[in-house]
This record gives C-alpha cells, structure tokens and sequence, in this order.
C-alpha cells in the first residue's frame, strides 16, 4: 500500500485533519477551490486504504419551480383575482376582475379552476359576459407561506407537509435526490496519517536538464506521483495472435533441425493427389472436397516426364515398386487439373523431388483448401503444420519418436498410439496426446510414405511423414471455440488478445 | 464411414464376454475408433481401408484373431450351385463385369437383414464409389429359375415393379420416380441401352446399379436361401465387393455355393474366389520398418493375429497368404503394418534417431518477420485474413478489372477466387470496425496469386505487404514516412522510387507507384472516396501495398 500522496491527496487529508468531523464533500471543495468531482475521487482512493471513512447519504430536496418563485412574489393567482372582486365590491365582470388583479392568460385560467375548488367565487352566467361574485373568504394563506419559506432556503416546518404535498401536486416545488459524501479521518489511522503528511510537501515537480547541467536538484524531494493507477488501454502495433503461435512452432521445429519449404496454392492433381498415390477415383478429389480451378486456365503441366511414366506405371500396374497397383487406367487428364492444393503433403513431394538424397527434414506450416461452407467448425481455408524425415533405416519407431519430441515441445507430454490410415502411408499411426484443456486429442498423424509414393521419385530409404494438428492447440490456448474466429475481423478483439507461450 | 453393432450382438459373434472398456481397447488398436454407444448400440467408425469391417461380422471376424479366439486365415468352404450366369454382348462399354455367390441356410431376423443391408449400402458407397464402380444385389435363391442373364435393354422396353412399389413402371419411370432411381440414375442415364439381369423365365432381377424388382428382390426373415450378385465396372472391385457381402453372410452360419459367369467373349468365371492371395514379406524389411527384431515366427504370429496365415518359405522371406476379402494389401508394407497392429501399437516404445540435419527458416520467412518487425515498431496492429475472396471485393469495389484466378465449385460467391491484392481485403476489415477506436493502423504480410500461363501450375503466387491508416484525418505525408522508413530498412535505400500514378482506387493527384529499380512492385495513395463508399467506409483511409521483392527471395 502506498505510503505517498499526491499533492491532492495531500490537501484533503490537511482538511480533514483540521475539522477534525464529519465534513461534506461539498464543503471540502469548496475551501479548495476543486470541482466536487474531484474531491470525491479523491475520498474514494483514500478511502481505499483505509484513512478516511466515506459516508453516502442520499435524500430529497425541494425547490421552487418557475411558477412555484412567482407564486411566493406574486402569491397565488386564485387569491389574486378574488382580492380584485373584493376590492371591485364583490361583484364584478370577469374581464374588470382579471386586468384589476393583472393576472395573465395562462394565470387567468388557473385562478378560475383554483377560486371554484377553494369555494372563493361563484360565476354568474347571465345574458351579457359572466360575472365574478364573492362566495367565501380568504381563510388560507399558508401555501404562499410555504413557497416563500423553500425562496429563502429555509427549512420547510413539520406542519407544511400537507401543503408540501399539494405544492408538489400543483407543480409549484420539485423534488431533487442528491447524494451528499462526507467524510472522516479513521481514528485507528490519525498516526499514519500524521506521518505520511509530515513528509515534505513540496518536491520537485519535472526534473530539467538545467537542474541536473548546474545540480540544484542535489538535496531537494520529488513530489510523489500515483504509481499505482491502473494504466489505460492502449492501441499499439502488435502480432496477431494467431501469426505469434505459428512463429512459435517455426521456431521449435527448426531447433530440431527442420528446413522449411513452400509450394503453391494452386496445384496439379499430379502433386495435390497422384503422387500420393491416391486413386485417380478417390473420394476426396470430388468437387464436393477439392477446389477445382476453372479460370482462367484449368490444366497445368507436367514438370518432370519421367517421373510422371513411373507414376503412371505405379498407379496402373505398380511399376517397379513391389505394388498391385490400382488395376485401372491413369489419365494425364486428371493429373493435369489444376485443384487448390487440399493438403501440405504435395509440398513434402516437392520437395523430396528436388532433394531425393538423404538425410533430410522438412516441414511446412501453410495455408490449404477445401470446398468448404464457412461455419463454427468448418472453414474454406485452414493451416496445416506438416513435415518429412529421410534417410536410411529409419522406423515406425523413429517416427513415434519424432512426434513425441515434437509434442514434447509444444507442451504435450502424455502420448498413446493407435494405427492410422492414410492413402500415402504404410505403416500408419495416430498419435493422441494429453491436452490440459481437451483431454486426449488426436494431435499427431503420420506414416512411413509408402514405396509407391517414393521409389518413382528414386528413393528407396524409408521417409517419414508426420502432421501436427496446431489448429486446434492454438484454439485451445486461447479458449476459440468458432473456427472463424482464427482470421477474425474484430479489431477490438485483436487488440486485447494476446498469445503466450 | 460410421457403421451401428448391437454391443450384444457383436460379443456374441466374437465369441468372448468382456467389458466394453475392454471392448473399446481392443477395438482401439485395430484401427476402429468407438464414435459414441447409445441404449447398448455401439457406433464404430470404419476406415476406408477396410471395407470388410463395415459390418458387425467383419468387425467380429477381425476381434476373434485379434484376441486369440479364432487365429489365422478363416476358411470358407466353397462347392460349385453348376448354376449359371450368362453374360450378353453390349455391356462392354456400359457396366462390363458381375460376380455372383449363393448362401444357403442363414440365419435370418429382421435386425440381420437391416445389418446386411447397411452393408451392401455401405460397400457400395465406399469400395463401389456410390454405385459407379460395383454395386450389390441380394435375391432369394429359390425364386430364381437358372440361369439367370445379364443383359442389355432399350429403356423403354424395361418394365417392373421396383422394390417397395406395386405398379410396373418402366425404365426411364424409375429412374425418375424411384428415389434410388434420382439418386444413381445418371450412371446409366446416358447409354442408349441399360443393363437388365432377368432370370431364365425372363423374371426381372433388377435394373443394376438401381434397384432390384419387387418380386425377385425382397429379401425377409423367411428367406433361407440368398443369391448375391455384384455388377461394376472394374473387375476387381466388382471381386473383392462380392467376397465381402458372402463371407460376411457366412460368418452366422451357412454354406456358400459358387456361380459360374460366361462372358460373351467365352471368358468363363467362377464366383466368389474366395481362394487366398500369396505374397511374399521378407522378415528383416519388416523388423527395419517397424525397428523391432523380429524372427521369422514372431512375425507369423502377429500376421496370424491379423487373420493371415503365413509360412517360412526360406529363412528370412514368408510365404503369407492373404485372406480374399482383404481389399487393401496391395504391397508387403501393407503386410508390415499388420505386422505392427498384431504386434501392439501400444507395445512399441518410441525411439529418437540420430539424423543429422541443420534447421533453418526460409529466405522468404525471414524477410516477412523483419517487415512485420518494422511494421509493428511504427505502430501497425498485423491482422491474418482467407486468402479466398470474391471478384466484387477484389475487383468491382475497388473499381478494378484484374484477372483472377477462380475455382468452379466454391460453396460461396465470398470464397470463390484467390486474393490478388492484400489492399481491398484490408478495406473490408476496415468496414466492419467502423466503431473501434480511431486512429486504425494495420498490415498483413502474406500471399497473393496472379494467372501466369508461362509457370507449371498457371499461377505466380507472391508474398506482399500492405499497410492502412485510417482517422478522422489522414495524411499522405505520414504514410509515405512509414514507408519510406520500411524501404530503407529493406536495405533498398538508394533504389527506390515513387512515381505518381493515376490509380482509379486512388484521389487524382494522391497516388504513386512503388518503383524499386525501376520495376514496379507496388503502389500507395489515399483511397478515393468512391471506393470508401463501395466499402461503406466513412472514414478516409491511406493505404501501400508492396509486393515483397524478388531480391530477397
């Protein structure tokens, strides 16, 4: 807790101090010269810590409307016309009556309304205009007294209460709730108080060049400043949470000896599906999976002929590769479509095609592409984070090991494994690992390419391939449930949310 | 694909009381994933490599090796129905093959007929790629006179009553009418004759891949006696669906009978095949690929937990055979991962090799963080957006008319192209945070795509950066500092230079393009205010976008 005031502070606690009571918040102001607003976020923090008791009364207060001032000058305008028939013998003409008393249009109704239910004046309607008669006498006079008492500020006595309410009714006087603060020093605090105000008052506001060139500072205090405010909010330039994770895991999968790659958006079916060896019927190349791109081209081309004779041999027949092939013909049709690459794998053939020597990792976190309805859970646009390891003998074994580190890393200790399926892979395993936050994720797929995926390409040494599901670790991390909210358009959101490792 | 097992069912079949946590273990480790159980039904999701186990049979069949009931490869005695099937001309081009079994003596209910229908359905969805490929009927045997033809008919010419209906329609009626006739009609809706199977008294089996007759084709708890029959197009497929549905009949008992098919070439089968595939697995492959040591035997025990039986047919190779309703061994490592899945998966400790490789981050990567860096130290909040996008953003809003590269079977007009500018992209943010506190400063860094007939896949896709400032007041000054420190920090210094342009998204007069020796890689203005509007911007906004260039890449 702060033992230093600011200059503010500083004044009020003297006040107070010196009153030794219960003091207004009002008043306080006023003997300095502050805005009451002030003043009372001035009490609030130093009734905060515990040096002044803060007291809120909240109560009512009457004041004299518009009319309710010029009743209490002018008294009420039913007396004011029957004073003028009065002083008119009695009886007279209602316009005589209205221009004696010098009641206005507006009054002259009011009084009408008023001298009937008071019982004061009769009207006679007669043939010619209506006459104005004398019926009771002017036994009350005190609700002008009561006016004229809430004029001067004085208090309104008991006995008016009735009157006070048909003031009220009449709309001559109008209630205000006010909440008044006052305060008092904290008997149990008096010695800390003291304390903190026999410090030096005065300080040095702005430290200059000049006092530091010619060391007139030397000696002096600093007047104290409230440390402790809770600072605003502010809109600096900042990442997006989303890039800072996927920084993170450049980071981590290059500190095991990664080499990033690249590779186009937009594919041929050559790299996005047959040389995965997936059928050239499969499923997943329907146009309800994969984006087919029909403009302005719709066919790429085939970079390397040799390599597409022993794909297209491995497809049909297996070629060299020990496999049965799928027993139907390959279309150079197909192949050459060009899709919007569904998955990263095509990068990992990419590359494997320009580096087929071992030993080599690889890995790839991008952007891919399904023909998607853009909903909670699904998108048309998700990152994979995907990588490859080749070189001589290694296992299926390696690769649980492989995962494991990789899990390890970015927080996932606990892993079980299952067998898994995917076109390109065999053998194939799924890792599951124990997230804080969902239990046991599937989070870890991944395979031995298969030789009808690599001996086209002259690979004959094993090459593991695995995946890692980021997507769903970061959505987790930052409590995102709506997959949209990974490219969101909420600038408020992106201001406040940060990622931490 | 999902399939549903009564819990009860699928225990007694594999012979074996136990927990369904023991159950769900097991289950586990034999690639099957228990999805959810509900009032003692268990959902299992199947994978597509094993059409076998679409069923509560081949889920049983594979428990009981696993599990050490019933090891080894299951045999399924099969003796010659000398029944016939003969097969006309003019199929060739429209569904070339059939394969046909006889199952006599099942045992039926009405909840194992509903099992073998999801079966057939679920067969022919994955393995026969809905219908296109193979597709299954089932018959009673006894209201069928032999042989029966599969042949070829004029549409019109075609008339039945199909399963479910009492009235006669004929072809094109069905594939109108019937709901599996809109589903799959367009398989054969286009060949000027249809496929017919009828038995010898001209009785209509079905209209394949569409649906079977009302007479011949209802199968019920009174049949005892099933005919199967699989047509496709793909023999192989047309095979290994055919061995599927009748082994798995078997599986509760009956005896199965084979058919013998005449091509009209005199091409002559006998179906099902359910002889066993050889194949070859050399045992030190298969310790290599697992990275266990594994003898000869050992192997043959995992492989006989997998259904298989295999021998030693010299030390270090096996001779294994291949259980006939295996569609997917295809090559040894096929074998290799049965060997692993016999084995355990959970048994295999994760090892770390020692692959000597040095790990770094890609040229392009780099220059893009040191340009977020710059952007994010003057300011700038980075914002990630679809790379997909629309021609009325990228083009019409920005009064544009560029190329886009487009797909032809988006889900949404939103998501219909690739971005080809970061820019509009950045605007639309913009107008969707018309209430956030001003002033607005952001970037992205990342990917656009542009046609280019000249690279192998007709696309040239570049990294770019684009930077925005929006507020009750803009000023170009202050943008063109932005940039001019972001290019200076480039290490492009001395080789920079903006030359007014006259943009059309820009104000006349407060536009330039970003020249970097001489080649223009970008441009920057403030956005006129027609294409605020379009936007439903009410704030004034500068703007620069930068392709990120070549000399870093």
């Amino acid at each position: 807790m702060s033992e230093q005031l600011t200059t503010g502070e500083r004044e009020v606690l003297e006040y107070l101090v010196r009153k030794d009571g219960l003091v207004s918040a009002g008043e306080i102001a006023e003997a300095l010269g502050q805005k009451e607003e002030r003043i009372i976020s001035i009490l609030n923090s130093l009734a905060q810590r515990d040096l002044i008791r803060l007291t809120i009364n909240e109560f009512e207060s009457y004041s004299l409307t518009d009319e309710g001032l010029s009743y209490a000058e002018n008294d009420l305008p039913e007396f004011r016309l029957f004073d003028a028939v009065q002083k008119l013998g009695g009886s007279a003409s209602m316009d005589s009556a209205v221009s004696e008393a010098g009641l206005s249009k507006q009054e002259k109704g009011i009084a009408m309304n008023w001298a009937k239910r008071k019982g004061l004046l009769q009207i006679e309607k007669g043939a010619g205009p209506p006459n104005l008669k004398v019926v009771g006498d002017r036994h009350e006079t005190n609700l002008r007294d009561l006016l004229q008492h809430l004029k001067s500020n004085n208090a309104v006595p008991k006995n008016m209460n009735a009157l006070l309410k048909q003031a009220i009714e009449r709309k001559l006087v109008k209630i205000t709730k006010t909440k008044v603060f006052h305060a008092e020093i904290v008997k149990e605090s008096s010695s800390k108080i003291q304390a903190m105000l026999s410090k030096a008052s005065e300080g040095i506001a702005n430290l200059t060049s000049d006092m530091l060139m010619s060391g007139t500072w030397k000696g002096k205090t600093f007047r104290p400043f409230n440390v402790e405010l809770e600072p605003a909010f502010a809109n600096y330039g900042k990442k997006h949470p989303y890039a800072e994770f996927i920084d993170w895991l450049k980071e981590i999968l290059v500190g095991l000896g990664f080499n990033e790659w690249f590779g186009p958006f937009v594919e041929t079916e050559f790299w996005n599906n047959d040389a995965l060896f997936v059928p050239q019927d499969h499923p997943a190349r329907d146009v309800q999976d994969q984006f087919r791109v029909v403009s302005p081209y719709d066919h790429g081309e085939i970079p390397d002929e040799r390599y597409f004779k022993e794909l297209k041999a491995t497809h049909e027949n297996g070629g060299k590769t020990g496999s049965t092939g799928w027993k139907a013909p390959f279309s150079r049709e197909v192949t050459t479509r060009l899709v919007l690459r569904s998955h990263t794998t095509p990068v990992s053939m990419r590359y494997l095609w320009e580096y087929p020597e071992p030993p080599q990792k690889m890995f790839i976190i991008d952007r891919n592409f399904r023909s998607e309805t853009l909903s909670a859970t699904h998108a048309q646009e998700f990152n994979q984070c995907e990588g490859i390891i080749s070189d001589h003998n290694l296992t299926l074994r390696d690769l649980m090991g492989y995962i494991s580190e990789i899990c390890k890393r970015v927080g996932l200790k606990k892993m079980k494994w299952k067998p898994g399926q995917f076109p390109f892979t065999e053998p194939s395993i799924e890792g599951y690992a124990k997230h804080e936050v969902l239990g046991w994720i599937e989070v870890a797929p991944g395979g031995l390419f298969r030789p009808e995926v690599t001996y086209p390409l002259g690979i004959k040494n094993t090459v593991l391939a695995w995946g890692l599901g980021a997507g769903r670790m970061y959505m987790a991390s930052l409590d995102i449930k709506d997959i949209r909210q990974l490219f969101t358009r909420d600038l408020n959101w992106l201001r406040r949310t940060y990622f931490v490792r | 694909m999902n399939i549903k097992c009564r819990i009860t069912d699928l225990l007694a079949l594999t012979g074996r009381k136990m927990s369904i946590k023991k159950l769900e273990d097991a289950l586990f480790m034999l690639k099957v994933e228990v999805e959810g159980i509900d009032e003692g039904i268990m959902e299992l999701e199947i994978n597509p490599d094993r059409p076998d186990m679409l069923s509560a049979e081949g889920v049983a069949r594979a428990l009981r090796a696993f599990l050490n009931i019933e090891t080894g490869l299951k045999k399924y005695p099969v003796r010659k129905s000398k029944n016939e099937v003969i097969v006309s001309k003019g199929l060739k081009k429209i569904r070339e093959f059939i394969a046909c079994g006889i199952v006599k003596d099942v045992k039926t209910s009405d909840e194992i007929i509903k099992g073998y229908m999801h079966l057939q359905e679920a067969l022919t969805t994955t393995h026969g790629r809905n219908r296109k490929k193979a597709s299954i009927g089932l018959y009673v045997y006894d209201d069928i006179t032999f042989p029966v033809h599969y042949t070829v008919q004029t549409p019109e010419k075609i008339r039945f009553a199909p399963l479910g209906y009492d009235e006669v329609m004929n072809g094109p009626e069905i594939l109108e009418t019937h709901e599996k006739g809109q589903m799959f009609g367009s398989i054969i809706s286009n060949f000027r004759k249809w496929p017919l199977l009828t038995d010898d008294t001209g009785n209509i089996l079905s209209l394949p891949p569409i649906i079977n007759s009302n007479t011949l084709g209802q199968v019920d708890i009174s049949t005892r006696n099933i005919f199967v029959e699989v047509t496709g197009t793909h023999l192989p497929t047309v095979k290994q669906a055919l061995n599927i549905m009748i082994t798995s009949i078997a599986e509760r008992g009956g005896s199965i009978e084979s058919v013998t098919i005449k091509y009209p070439d005199g091409t002559i089968h006998e179906t099902p095949d359910l002889a066993p595939i050889e194949m070859i697995l050399d045992t030190d492959m298969t310790s290599r690929y697992i990275g266990i040591e594994f003898a000869d035997n050992d192997v043959i025990e995992c492989l006989s937990r997998m259904g298989y039986s295999a021998r030693v047919a010299k030390k270090n190779t096996l001779r294994v055979r291949v259980p006939a309703y295996r569609t997917d061994i295809m090559h040894p490592v096929d074998l290799i991962e049965d060997v692993a899945i016999g084995y355990g998966y959970n048994n295999l400790e994760p090892t770390l090799p020692t692959t000597m490789t040095a790990g770094k981050v890609l040229p392009t990567t780099r220059i893009k963080n040191k340009i977020r860096d710059i952007m994010i130290g003057m300011g700038y909040q980075e914002i990630l957006s679809f790379v997909m996008s629309s021609p009325e953003m990228l083009n019409d809003k920005m009064l544009r008319n560029e190329p886009l590269i487009t797909t032809g079977n988006p889900k949404s007009r939103d998501f219909s192209v690739l971005r080809n500018s970061i820019l509009p992209i950045l605007l639309d943010f913009v107008a969707r945070n018309q209430h956030a506190d001003l002033p607005i400063r952001i970037f992205e860094v990342g990917d656009i795509v542009t046609p280019d007939e000249s690279m192998e896949t007709r696309s040239s896709q570049q990294s770019s950066v684009c930077g925005l400032i929006t507020d009750i007041q803009v000023n170009l000054t202050e943008l063109m500092t932005n940039l001019g420190f972001l290019l200076r920090n480039m290490g492009l210094d001395s080789r920079f230079k903006f030359a007014a342009s006259d943009d059309v998204s820009f104000i006349d007069g407060r536009s330039a393009d970003i020249l970097i020796e001489g080649e223009k890689l970008g441009y920057f203005g403030e956005v006129s205010p027609e294409v605020l509007t379009n936007f439903n911007i009410i704030y004034p906004v500068v703007a620069f976008e930068l392709r990120i260039p070549k000399v870093f890449n």
